[in-house]
């Protein structure tokens, strides 16, 4: 049977089918199918964890997700994992597992200390204690308080590849959470309507509340068979659904089964993003704890648990359990425990009479009606339970190994009030239901209230109908209705909520919070549930209060003296359960962090020595070489000086404006006229964003009348695009105009240098490049090595150049066409890093300068500003403060001592005043035409300083460098070179 | 859609063209399209037309697809017939088109597309603009498979998602295919 404690088969195990595993050193056998938790209780274990404050002995309290207690790290191929749930782990062969927050043992743990001081620790008491002196709060009490408490280690491993992670996109009609009784009718009715369904179940099987009744395994077992063979109904066991996110999408984690994980390469959760027209809420109702004290020894459970572990793992969690109960539901374990062959020790149970309780007596159990159990006694175990009357001293105890405590069940409401749910109390439930309004959400079954298997099968069918009519579906007729077992009549339950006495009683077993916690948050003056929450930390962490957060309420509304209806409970917010980071972070991690755009000719950039370098999404060719230094840099941009080069700018953006109203909408975006360009002709333009400051440049070409081709800096690309989408269809909306993104149709080289005339005209032998039929600016169609393309007469570099384009897919055709002509020039390819060289040198402007702090006076370009016809920041342009003396403005820089280097960023000051930045460096780099080095600056009145002497600050690099203010353009000022 | 067993894809070299009615020539268009053998689907459609397709995921654009010619040809048939009625503009080097056939094509892009692509929500001749693996997609589903057209400059990106996310369902690459043969089963 594998373990002392599996009496039975169990519905989930597999007897022929051993696991052996380790927990704390220990090597035990449990079997497949088995948790980490039930196959723990099976081999005796009680003890599986220290608590995160007091260091108090904790064991397994349930036996789900809600768990507050059994939490452990994981030790395997990831590394060590804090955190994991022992009762939601499933066991696999050669699982090893450590139990959390004690040194040097379990058994041991030299920090239980903090338990005999806890009067000097109640909530909050760091806020109050370590205040001073304030400086020891990071170094001292920080460091001491966070060894003390926290659970876990985090371990992880670090490898090469990242671990495989996925995030699929699913869509139905109806999404149904949870596959118990109400979940799985409503599923099968749903799905038997046509509808699409998916079925999400946080177990790993099928079937919730009825895998506790054996007379329900006849319609589970036939009903999920049916529901298999359903083509619109995926069943997503192991699917927790994580938070609802508004407009029918929610977030899941499914946790793979072994085949699924080995398919997808030891994949082991995937994320889901489920988008649905409607959702049925069938979580069904959690069972809550009892605060008394001693309620969190060792061997303290939620009967539910127990008939779980008994049912589903045939394991039995005590041989002399004691219950404490105020519900009926609660004596299924009882009678399920006896019917096993336990002896039951007794059942305490806080009301007077139920059914259930005569059932029981009829049995022979020993039943107390009318009594509490006033405090769990015991170490690191329970031993005995001190029980008593409602009112006064106790009377009695019982030797114990186990105490099954019910509180009654909580109607799952969680995602519901993500929905929006009010939350309304049912005393007859001694708990809240969620109030869904609107059509896309229904709850069913306990979920929504209705208990036993029965009334929720039914009522998980009276759901379906209406979703379905709701959706406009059709549905057959139900044929099952009289297949379900009875449900047993019940009498209601007493509400119980704690039990005072001597010792801690724990609302929060995770947190160890107490009753007498919630009442010092409520005297602090923390009487909002939520408020009370933060103070105390009840109802944080991974299980979020489930088992306990109503039982805070409760003592908040007893402190207040007002009804628990009044105080209501805190919201859980996403996630339902702890979600690794690498399920949300899905593939997109490392190398897959973010898509790489390579330019056509990338892999002839690669081949012929490029050194990439990446600038936004693009890798563009940096310089081809792999030698560090300048010195390649400067070899590549001197050829442009004295030959020809030639650069790939495919990387620009490329718009096309086509329509009737194209140049009156160019007139609108830019702050230059384009209505005047003529047809053949390129201009360049400055646009502004709407608080006038400098946006982006480019050039624009008008191909006829109605035609355009606008260029884009890299860097703005995008922005601008969307930028003119936006106007089209909002400001611009009455112009005729069409704009196309066609940044990746054209390949776009930079022929540059005084031959590059030569070379283009090889490439383009039937064209007239004569200044008088091509001059600068000049731009149209024109065949290139027999590619129907384009040239522009246009130059970045100060040089006589070209921009030629061809469709992308000939760009090789025409690169290597280009190189050829050039050769007998000695043509050389330049990177990003020579062309920077280039324009520097010339004055050119980049985003460096084009920061979207600068202005277009603060550039220079204010001459460009149209003075008629609105455009775009034309109002904002012209504040007083883009105008006023002062503002960063562009200039040159050249060190005096013209070896001295300079670099961006250097800050400008006098002499006099070290400490006050006057600008700084924003491009720089050594020259070829000049002596040394260049750069560019943003200068407080710079127009006003040209010819001053300034200091260049680097604290960083502990340099100060003499420059000399000069013109940006400090290349051919009069523009000869690129009217040659 | 039918298509192999085996989850496939292939290249498929075309030449594309966008065609985007002006005001008020939507009509006009319409008909220089049927003239040439085209007729402009719906938005969220693709047609059959003569020699390639026609799909449309944005109201007022039509994307033409055919068999590659000389670079601007295509484009340059239908800009003297359109003067006035639509702007002409060859994307032809700007979208990468990709053909994904087989059983498991619509779960395998559930990985990276938001959209529902389940047959009854995305039958055959239906076409939408997306996002996968952080770049722009446009989907189309066909007999053969589902049509994909990707931007070029990050094509490479998005095979590389591709191969990476198809591996589990066994994604093989096979020689490129025809615009022509994308109409049919490609069995």
């Amino acid at each position: 049977m594998r373990g002392p404690a599996r009496i039975s088969a169990g519905v989930l195990t597999s007897a022929s089918r051993p696991v052996r595993f380790s927990f704390d050193g220990r090597q035990m056998q449990g079997l497949t199918g088995d948790t980490l938790a039930s196959a723990l209780l099976a081999n005796g274990v009680q003890l599986t964890g220290r608590s995160f404050k007091y260091h108090r002995a904790r064991g397994i309290v349930t036996a789900g997700p809600e768990e507050p207690c059994a939490l452990v790290d994981l030790i395997g191929e990831c590394g060590r994992e804090p955190n994991q749930l022992a009762t939601t782990v499933a066991l696999h062969e050669g699982l090893t597992a450590e139990s959390q927050n004690r040194w040097p043992s379990l058994k041991f743990d030299a920090l239980s200390i903090n338990d005999l001081f806890s009067r000097f620790l109640p909530a909050g008491f760091y806020y109050k204690t370590f205040m001073a002196p304030g400086w020891a709060w990071e170094r001292v009490y920080e460091p001491l308080i966070r060894r003390a408490a926290g659970l876990g280690r985090l371990e992880p491993r670090v490898g090469d590849e990242a671990d495989p992670a996925e995030t699929v996109h699913d869509h139905a009609d109806v999404l149904v959470i949870g596959a118990g009784a109400a979940g799985l009718a409503a599923a099968h009715r749903l799905g038997a309507g046509g509808l699409r369904v998916i079925l999400a179940e946080s177990e790993a099987v099928l079937g919730g509340g009825t895998l506790n009744d054996a007379r329900w395994d006849l319609w589970r077992t036939t009903l999920t068979a049916r529901l298999a063979a359903m083509e619109c109904v995926t069943c997503l066991p192991g699917t927790t659904v994580l938070g609802a996110y508004g407009h029918g999408v929610f977030g899941a984690l499914e946790t793979l089964a072994p085949p699924e994980a080995a398919k997808f390469g030891g994949l082991r959760e995937r994320l889901r993003v489920i988008r649905v027209r409607s959702v049925l809420l069938a979580q069904g109702a959690l069972e809550r704890l009892i605060a008394f004290p001693g309620n969190d020894l060792p061997g303290v459970m939620l009967a539910g648990a127990a008939l779980s572990y008994l049912r589903r793992f045939g394991v039995i969690v005590g041989r002399q359990p004691v219950f404490f109960v105020n519900n009926d539901e609660a004596y299924e374990a009882v009678f399920a425990l006896a019917v096993a062959g336990i002896r039951v020790a007794g059942v305490i149970d806080v009301r007077a009479h139920s059914r259930a309780a005569e059932r029981a007596r009829a049995m022979g159990l020993p039943v107390h009606s009318g009594a509490l159990v006033h405090s769990a006694r015991g170490g690191r175990g329970l031993r005995r339970v001190r029980i008593g009357g409602l009112e006064g001293r106790p009377r009695a105890d019982i030797e114990a190994d186990c105490l099954l405590v019910s509180g009654g069940y909580s109607p799952v409401t969680a995602v519901a009030s993500q929905l929006g749910a009010q939350l309304l109390w049912q005393e007859v439930l001694a708990a809240f239901t969620a109030q869904l309004s609107g059509a896309s959400a229904r709850a069913a079954g306990a979920a929504h209230g209705v208990f036993g298997l029965a009334a929720a099968a039914r009522d998980g069918r009276a759901a379906a109908a209406e979703i379905a009519s709701a959706l406009g579906a059709t549905m057959p007729a139900a044929d099952e209705e009289r297949d379900l077992p009875a449900d047993t009549p019940a009498t209601p339950i007493t509400a119980l909520w704690e039990v005072r006495g001597r010792g801690k009683a724990f609302v929060d077993l995770q947190n160890d919070v107490t009753s007498e916690d919630v009442r010092l948050a409520h005297r602090e003056g923390y009487e909002h549930v939520e408020h009370m929450k933060r103070f105390t930390t009840h109802a944080m962490a991974t299980d979020q209060g489930r088992i306990g957060g109503l039982l805070g309420s409760a003592v908040l509304a007893q402190a207040r003296g007002v009804p628990i209806a009044t105080v209501g409970q805190s919201r859980p917010r996403p996630f339902a359960q702890p979600v690794p980071f690498a399920a949300l972070a899905g593939g997109e991690v490392r190398g897959h962090y973010k898509p790489k755009r390579r330019l056509p000719l990338h892999e002839w950039h690669e081949s012929n020595g490029a050194r990439f370098v990446p600038t936004g999404l693009w890798l563009r060719p940096l310089v081809y070489s792999l030698k560090a230094g300048w010195e390649p840099v400067l070899e590549e941009a001197r050829a442009v000086r004295r030959t020809v080069g030639i650069s790939d700018v495919s990387t620009l953006g490329k718009i096309d404006v086509q329509g009737g109203d194209a140049a009156q909408f160019l007139d609108f975006l830019y702050a230059n006229t384009f209505s005047t360009l003529a047809i053949g002709r390129a201009r360049y333009g400055i646009m502004l964003r709407e608080d006038g400051l400098l946006f982006d440049d480019g050039t624009t070409t008008r191909l006829s009348a109605g035609h355009f081709v606008v260029t884009t800096t890299t860097a703005n690309a995008t922005a601008v695009l969307e930028h003119m989408e936006f106007h089209r269809h909002t400001s611009c909306a009455h112009l005729d105009v069409i704009v196309t993104d066609v940044a990746d149709q054209w390949a776009q080289f930079a022929l540059a240098g005084p031959r590059a005339r030569e070379v283009v005209a090889q490439l383009a032998p039937d064209l007239d490049l004569s200044n008088e039929a091509f001059p600068f600016m000049a731009a149209g169609r024109a065949t290139l090595a027999g590619i129907a393309g384009r040239l522009f007469r246009i130059s970045f570099s100060g040089e006589l150049a070209y921009e030629l384009a061809v469709p992308a897919a000939h760009a090789l055709t025409l690169w290597t066409a280009a190189l050829t002509a050039g050769a007998p020039f000695g043509i050389r390819p330049y990177g990003l890093d020579a062309l920077n060289t280039l324009r520097i040198e010339k004055g050119h402007v980049t985003s460096a300068e084009l920061n979207g702090n600068t202005s277009a006076q603060d550039l220079g370009f204010e001459r460009m500003l149209k003075k008629h016809g609105d455009f775009i920041g034309r109002t904002l342009s012209r504040r007083a403060a883009l105008g006023a003396r002062g503002r960063l403005q562009l200039v040159g820089v050249r060190p005096i001592e013209r070896t001295q280097r300079l670099r961006n960023g250097l800050q400008l000051v006098t002499p006099k005043a070290r400490q006050l930045s006057l600008g700084y460096v924003t491009s720089s780099t050594p020259s070829v035409e000049l002596e040394g080095w260049v750069g560019l600056a943003l200068l407080a009145g710079g127009r006003q300083r040209i010819g001053e002497r300034l200091t260049a600050l680097s604290p960083v690099h502990d340099e100060a460098t003499e420059v000399q203010i000069v013109s940006p353009h400090m290349l051919d000022a009069e523009n000869q070179r690129v009217r040659a | 859609m039918c298509g192999p067993e085996r989850l496939e894809w292939a290249g498929c070299p075309a030449d594309v063209l966008q065609l985007a009615a002006l005001r008020e020539g939507e009509e006009a268009l319409a008909e220089i399209a049927a003239r040439r053998g085209c007729s402009l689907p719906a938005p969220g459609r693709l047609n059959v037309a003569a020699g390639g397709m026609a799909l449309c995921v944005r109201p007022g654009r039509w994307l033409l697809l055919c068999a590659p010619a000389a670079a601007g040809e295509l484009a340059a048939g239908w800009s003297g017939e359109c003067d006035g009625c639509a702007a002409v503009v060859d994307l032809s080097s700007s979208l990468s088109v990709l053909q994904l056939a087989g059983a498991a094509t619509r779960e395998m892009l559930a990985r990276g597309c938001r959209l529902d692509l389940a047959r009854q929500a995305f039958p055959e001749g239906s076409a939408a603009a997306t996002v996968m693996a952080q770049v722009s997609v446009i989907l189309a589903a066909l007999p053969s498979g589902m049509l994909l057209l990707t931007p070029a400059t990050t094509a490479r990106h998005f095979r590389e998602w591709l191969a990476h996310t198809g591996k589990p369902f066994g994604l093989t690459a096979r020689s490129d295919v025809t615009v022509a043969s994308l109409h049919g089963d490609s069995r």
